[in-house]
């Protein structure tokens, strides 16, 4: 029972991350049918900048949650302007924004080489080997406050989509982009600032990540397909069912690596994203895509 | 000149070929006026024109004597004219409160805002009960008098209604004719293209008749309704419809 619990709650803390580095993704998708493959590029970005900040200034990478998210909401804004405001009319949209994103990423990681060389780096904050006891079940504390970062930071986004003016906004364009049109929202700036909020939560999910793995230039391309299948089993677009999609895996992971050892457990998402586009392609949460 | 007044407008969409071959229009203020014409006339073209939705490909567009045809849908909309999309104009997993309030978007005011919704729930009570509902719930007539509703949020100075009766019931036809009535009364100016030609007519002071994306006849609604050439051409097509 004790093992149980204990691989739950790791599962659960792990997901809550996962939640929020596939965040920013789902929501760059819903509201602008914009495949972001340079998602987890930005968040390694973002890391990279988490780091220096602790190695010049001290800084913790709790703290620099602050920091890297308004850097990466002006960075992402830019790159949206810059790079993929044109076209988001095109039918091919989605498809283009593949190739975009992609050639985008490789420009990400060759100027990290080229700043950092490809070591592998880390930070390492003094919670970052400490670890808290609940009778026999222990926490790792950089866990815990990366898992509770996270669902604050997603809980705030809700709450802004929920409350706020942008919020219905950034809303109404992702269920209806015509009629938000219509009723007068100006998609184009709405699209900008809902990029530069994916951006800033990649710039959080970049800070969290800086002292719970290790990290390298090259290193965010194996997470393009994990981001992804959370992505896609809770419905691509749909916020909750990210949240959802990358509970349950990651609780699903970690019991796998429990039972069949570490390195199975990576099988988890890619099996699972293989299952759902065969048995429910619009994912848990997902409205099936209308033919063009 | 005229309130609204659309000239030679030329469009079509992408790289296609025209669909609006030189199409003049004019508009009086305090007016309800009907388009009528067959299938693929431009009908639906030239409200999307007018709303900002497609830039014209030549010719121009002037409201209350500004020029308007190069601006963003956002910008003509705060103008005070607004579009409402033959379907799929609502957004369906907000609310029903919640798609009113959008139609508030462009307003400051929240307290006009939240007393315009509670006149549209006296006006259409199925609304208010289903206030909290999904839009995706509600039924084609209920979707249809949402769209509308949430025009009287708004209350622009012009509203242009593309086919608003398409694919209803009769009875709930009767009760989108008569949310037209209500915009006439609250002061607005319609536009409105209809493929129930003689209902729309009906209600309309002035009509018009597009075809091939071009004009063919202009005048008092009653006059085109009562034109012999007109009613052969254009009515009595539609009179399966319209019965």
């Amino acid at each position: 029972m004790t093992d149980f619990l204990q691989t739950l709650i790791l599962g659960l803390m792990l997901g809550g991350v996962y939640a929020l580095f596939a965040g920013g993704l789902t929501l760059v998708f819903g509201v602008m049918r914009i495949v972001n493959i340079a998602h987890p590029a930005f968040i390694f970005l973002a890391a990279f900048i988490a780091y220096t900040l602790n190695k010049n200034l001290g800084l913790d990478p709790l703290v620099a949650v602050l920091f890297n998210m308004p850097i990466m909401f002006v960075f992402g804004m830019g790159i949206y302007r810059l790079l993929l405001a044109k076209g988001a009319d095109s039918p091919r949209y989605t498809q283009m924004t593949v190739l975009i994103t992609f050639g985008l990423a490789l420009m990400i990681e060759g100027i990290l080489s080229f700043l950092f060389t490809g070591t592998i780096r880390s930070v390492n904050p003094p919670y970052a080997v400490q670890a808290i006891f609940i009778g026999d079940i222990f926490i790792p504390r950089a866990q815990l406050y990366a898992g509770i970062t996270s669902l604050i930071l997603i809980g705030l986004l809700a709450l802004v989509l929920r409350y706020t003016r942008i919020g219905y906004a950034i809303r109404a364009t992702m269920q209806n982009r015509a009629a938000a049109r219509t009723v007068g929202v100006n998609v184009e700036r709405v699209s900008t600032i809902a990029f530069g909020i994916g951006a800033a939560l990649a710039g959080a999910s970049g800070a969290l990540m800086s002292f719970l793995f290790s990290f390298f230039p090259s290193g965010h391309w194996e997470w393009v397909a994990l981001l992804l299948s959370l992505v896609v089993l809770g419905g691509m677009g749909q916020l909750m069912g990210a949240v959802v999609g990358a509970l349950s895996l990651a609780v699903a992971a970690a019991f796998v690596s429990d039972t069949l050892g570490p390195t199975w457990s990576p099988l988890t998402f890619y099996l699972s994203l293989f299952v759902i586009l065969l048995i429910r392609p619009q994912g848990l949460f997902g409205k099936k895509m209308e033919a063009e | 000149m005229s309130f609204l007044e659309v000239t030679n407008v030329v469009a079509g969409y992408g790289s296609g070929p025209d669909i609006l071959k030189g199409v003049n229009l004019q508009v009086q203020s305090g007016q309800v006026q009907c388009i009528i014409g067959p299938n693929g006339a431009g009908k639906s073209t030239l409200l999307k024109v007018i709303s900002g939705l497609l830039h014209p490909r030549n010719g121009q567009i002037h409201y209350q004597g500004q020029r308007i045809d190069q601006l963003r849908p956002d910008q003509i909309l705060a103008k005070g004219i607004c579009f409402v999309p033959q379907e799929r104009s609502l957004f369906p997993d907000m609310s029903v409160r919640e798609n009113l309030k959008m139609g508030g978007y462009v307003l400051s005011d929240r307290h006009t805002i939240d007393q315009r919704i509670n006149e549209v729930f006296e006006l259409f009570p199925i609304l208010g009960e289903k206030r909290h509902h999904a839009a995706k719930t509600l039924s084609g007539g209920q979707q249809q008098m949402l769209a509308m509703g949430r025009t009287l949020v708004l209350r622009p100075a012009i509203v242009l209604l593309d086919e608003p009766s398409l694919g209803l019931a009769p009875i709930i036809v009767e009760q989108i004719f008569e949310i037209v009535q209500i915009f006439r009364q609250n002061g607005m100016t319609v536009l409105i293209v209809e493929q129930n030609a003689r209902k729309g007519l009906e209600i309309a002071d002035w009509g018009c008749v597009l075809d091939l994306g071009q004009n063919r006849f202009d005048g008092p609604a009653n006059q085109i309704l009562d034109d012999p050439r007109i009613r052969e051409l254009y009515l009595g097509t539609h009179k399966d419809t319209a019965q």
